[in-house]
């Protein structure tokens, strides 16, 4: 019972030794060894390293509403077309209902607030496209004259999902649009982002490239001196809204995009001939097109590109203008034009983010705790080591280099899993070394005892391991399931703690079970002890 | 053995102190809940929501200058940091609505309730570095942490959760190797932990956060192992000693666990204590509460869960799990 047999020799050794394999990189740079050798060392949590970390919610409200607008546009045209006697109010989304209210009395009956709806059911369909599923919106009439669109409970979580989705690619390109950083973009839950950029010390700028909504579009403007004064003085045309640049330049824009985000097929920031920081993209095969019929059908007149309410650019039209080539100049920043670009190209948020979250820690600060958690490890451990020999002899020796051997192997876990290291980490660690030896002590106790009723050592140290196994196994596994349950419902320093401490247990429970019983066997076979100074 | 720590054969009467034990324990629990229902806990941002920003100290960035500067309430206080230099910590919640902007104004109510955490936090960095010339690229804010109050009441439910689970499953655990006494038994040695560290907390105003909440499931961890030590050699000698009672048995197990017991606490404590002084302020906190988790874990495996297993007597003539199907020839 207490010797291993050759095999389970063999596979000790080898677990010990792709321990130490996975655990190398922790401490040596392994870039120039080959390749089948691991490389990467443990990831280290942001209280570490340093960086931002944000967590942002999709409004789901939102979401709904812009939804309902797009839908209020083809209600407007599906109800005129063809034209019917009765005429209707702009419909109207109203926090999560789409209200379309029929004004002009159903005189003749010919055109009922029943057609009405028939010719908005057309519009309607299966969440997803998907032929038998629920419906996407719910559209009942709940007056003599007035029609209520609203999503259903099964269609919004779909929505949810696809705004989640949609989101996360835009929020990617946005931070990382040469896609090269080590920024970590994970959703949580279904309408949750996280966001960690380690590193990087400002949550400001990347909070206010994630702030806006993104929606650009060219419209054309009307440039008469007249209409604009109207316009200042509160009589905006119909069809047409006042919207102002960065130098406050009012410009009269038509409602109707001509281009919009959606046509975008790349934009990346670049220099002007003065050396000037500009915007440059290019349209797609479809935008280019409509560009091109745009410029020539409002040749002579002036066109407003315009990102989120604010004029960026209003050229005019000297000719009609092929090949979607657009290019924005302005008064901004490197900086600000690589930003503006990546928003340009990453396209419209489906909705608004609210920032529920958010935790910056200097590099600096993380290099510290590093130190301290270091020294605080070496230390313990050290103390551990004095204290383990002094009781225990060569016995408490063999256990020092199990504990060894333990360290390497929950490195070689938190590198193998790729868990990540945080602070709380560090003092699980630390606190794995002080509680490591405790199935040492319960078995070398045991030992103690038998040798005490006057067994010899190898039979006192069978009988060690035999009867504290019961105990070891119950003391970690009770351990265990407070750490899982850490795990699963614990959120981020805490679960770093918890993985630690979990691979903190089954390691040490391995090297102090089963490694320095391979030692103490080995030691006994050679120097054959008369009895164990204990 | 080089040091000889601990006397070979002790015959310490603990369940002779049970009731003392007993008292002294509906003491501290009454204590503790008194001062978790007057005082509180305090909070950090991760449960109660907020901004905790860390600065360096410098000559013109103190206490008072900060303090001063501050448009809004805020705590202001010296801390010392990871490498031993001094910082200062500053604590706020959301800056009235005025203070926030014209933008901020023309928000719906709503969305003010949303965003006001966020803005308060861009108010402030932009206030300090205004006045003392910081910098967030040069990394002059050590730490700022802003906790929205959906997510901080959140985290704070989560934490509770994983308690209690924790908790159930260990009862259940030892419910299926041991007997419902020593369930009923270990658990209440358990709750007793966790309410004297909550009450400590309170006492001294450790601040509790996401850590704590790690730092408490820790200490119940290790006051269970401790624990399940002690039955495990009461269960052992129950069965070997038949004619003994059980007062005896258990004080029997009790001494031969003990040196076991010191050992293992000291040689966490040892690392404990690496920590505590050398860990910086961030693992301060969680170190102390350890410290104070090991201490009694201890005790209350003693004077609670041996204690309730004497009064709600054992039954060991029925064969249980452990003799069943045992952990053999690992």
């Amino acid at each position: 019972m207490l010797q291993f047999p050759p095999w389970k020799l063999g596979l000790i050794v080898l677990v010990l030794l792709w321990g130490a394999l996975l655990a190398a990189p922790n401490v040596v740079n392994m870039s120039g060894a080959p390749g089948w050798m691991p490389k990467k060392g443990v990831n280290l949590g942001l209280d570490l390293q340093g960086g931002v970390y944000l967590m942002m919610e999709i409004q789901a409200d939102e979401v709904v509403a812009n939804r309902l607008d797009v839908l209020s546009r083809d209600v407007s045209s599906a109800l005129t077309t063809p034209a019917s006697d009765r005429i209707f109010n702009l419909p109207e989304v109203k926090g999560r209902e789409l209200v379309v209210r029929l004004t002009r009395p159903d005189a003749d009956g010919n055109f009922r607030t029943e057609d009405a709806l028939k010719r908005l059911q057309k519009l309607n369909g299966p969440v997803g496209g998907v032929i038998g599923g629920a419906q996407m919106y719910e559209m009942r009439i709940s007056g003599k004259d007035t029609i209520t669109i609203t999503v259903p409970q099964a269609a919004e979580e779909a929505l949810l999902k696809e705004a989640l989705g949609k989101t996360m690619t835009i929020v990617r390109r946005r931070v990382d649009p040469e896609g090269v950083s080590e920024i970590s973009i994970t959703p949580q839950g279904n309408s949750r982002i996280i966001l960690e950029a380690p590193g990087e010390p400002d949550p400001q700028r990347l909070k206010d490239l994630l702030n806006r909504d993104g929606r650009m579009t060219f419209n054309i403007v009307d440039s008469s001196a007249a209409a604009i004064q109207a316009a200042q003085a509160g009589a905006v045309k119909p069809g047409y809204r006042l919207l102002y640049d960065d130098q406050d330049i009012p410009y009269l824009i038509n409602n109707i995009p001509e281009i919009v985000g959606s046509d975008v097929a790349n934009a990346a920031q670049s220099f002007d001939e003065q050396n000037r920081p500009q915007i440059t993209f290019r349209l797609n095969g479809n935008g280019a097109r409509k560009f091109y019929e745009t410029t020539a059908k409002n040749t002579g007149k002036q066109f407003a590109i315009v990102l989120d309410d604010k004029v960026m650019s209003a050229p005019r039209i000297d000719e009609p203008i092929p090949g979607g080539n657009v290019r924005i100049t302005g008064t901004f920043s490197q900086q600000e034009a690589i930003d503006l670009a990546a928003i340009i190209e990453a396209g419209e948020m489906p909705a608004k983010l609210q920032f529920l979250d958010q935790r910056t820690v200097s590099p600096t600060l993380g290099q510290d705790s590093i130190n301290a958690g270091y020294t605080a490890a070496l230390i313990g451990l050290a103390a551990v080591a004095v204290f383990m020999v002094l009781v225990y002899g060569v016995l408490g020796f063999f256990a020092v280099l199990s504990l060894a051997c333990n360290i390497i192997l929950i490195f070689a876990g938190l590198s193998g899993v790729g868990a990540t290291l945080t602070l709380p980490g560090i003092a699980g660690i630390i606190l794995t070394i002080g509680m490591a030896v405790d199935a040492n002590v319960l078995v070398f106790e045991r030992i103690r005892e038998e040798q005490g009723e006057g067994r010899s050592p190898w039979t006192a140290t069978q009988a060690g391991y035999e009867r504290a196994l019961s105990t070891i196994m119950d003391a970690n596994i009770t351990t265990l399931i407070a750490a899982t349950i850490l795990y699963l419902l614990g959120s981020g320093p805490v679960k770093g703690f918890a993985v630690t401490l979990s691979i903190g247990i089954v390691t040490s429970v391995f090297t102090a079970y089963v490694v320095t019983r391979m030692i103490t066997v080995g030691y006994m076979k050679l120097i054959k002890p008369k009895r164990f100074g204990i | 053995m080089l040091i000889k720590y601990w006397p070979d054969r002790t015959k310490v009467p603990f369940m002779s102190f049970r009731v003392a034990g007993a008292l002294f324990s509906m003491i501290l629990i009454a204590a503790s809940a008194f001062l978790l229902g007057t005082r509180g806990l305090n909070f950090g941002v991760d449960f109660a929501g907020g901004t905790v920003m860390e600065l360096a100290k410098t000559d013109t960035v103190t206490v008072p200058a900060v303090r001063e500067a501050m448009p809004i309430n805020a705590e202001v206080n010296s801390a010392r940091g990871t490498d031993g230099r001094e910082i200062v910590v500053v604590k706020f919640g959301e800056a009235p609505p005025d203070l926030l902007g014209e933008d901020f104004k023309s928000l719906s109510e709503e969305q003010k309730a949303e965003r006001a955490s966020g803005a308060t936090n861009e108010l402030i960095v932009q206030t300090l570095s205004e006045k003392f010339g910081l910098s967030v690229e040069n990394g002059d804010f050590l730490r700022n942490d802003s906790v929205g109050p959906k997510v901080s009441q959140e985290l704070f439910t989560d934490g509770i959760t994983a308690l209690v689970v924790a908790l159930a499953m260990m009862l259940v655990y030892i419910w299926f190797r041991f007997q419902w006494q020593f369930s009923v038994g270990a658990i209440a040695a358990l709750a007793h932990d966790v309410i004297i560290t909550l009450g400590m907390f309170a006492l001294l105003r450790i601040e509790f956060n996401l850590t704590s909440i790690a730092a408490l499931l820790t200490i119940i961890g290790y006051s269970m192992n401790d624990t399940v030590v002690v039955f495990d050699r009461i269960r052992e000698d129950r069965r070997k000693y038949k004619k003994m009672p059980d007062r005896e048995v258990i004080d029997m197990s009790l001494n031969v666990t003990l040196s076991r017991t010191l050992l293992t606490s000291g040689t966490t404590l040892i690392s404990l204590f690496a920590i505590y002084f050398l860990g910086g302020p961030v693992l301060q906190g969680m170190s102390f509460a350890l410290i104070f988790g090991i201490f009694i874990g201890t005790y209350s495996s003693i004077f609670i869960a041996s204690a309730l297993v004497l009064s709600l007597g054992m039954d060991f003539t029925r064969k249980t799990v452990e003799e069943v199907e045992g952990f053999t020839g690992v």
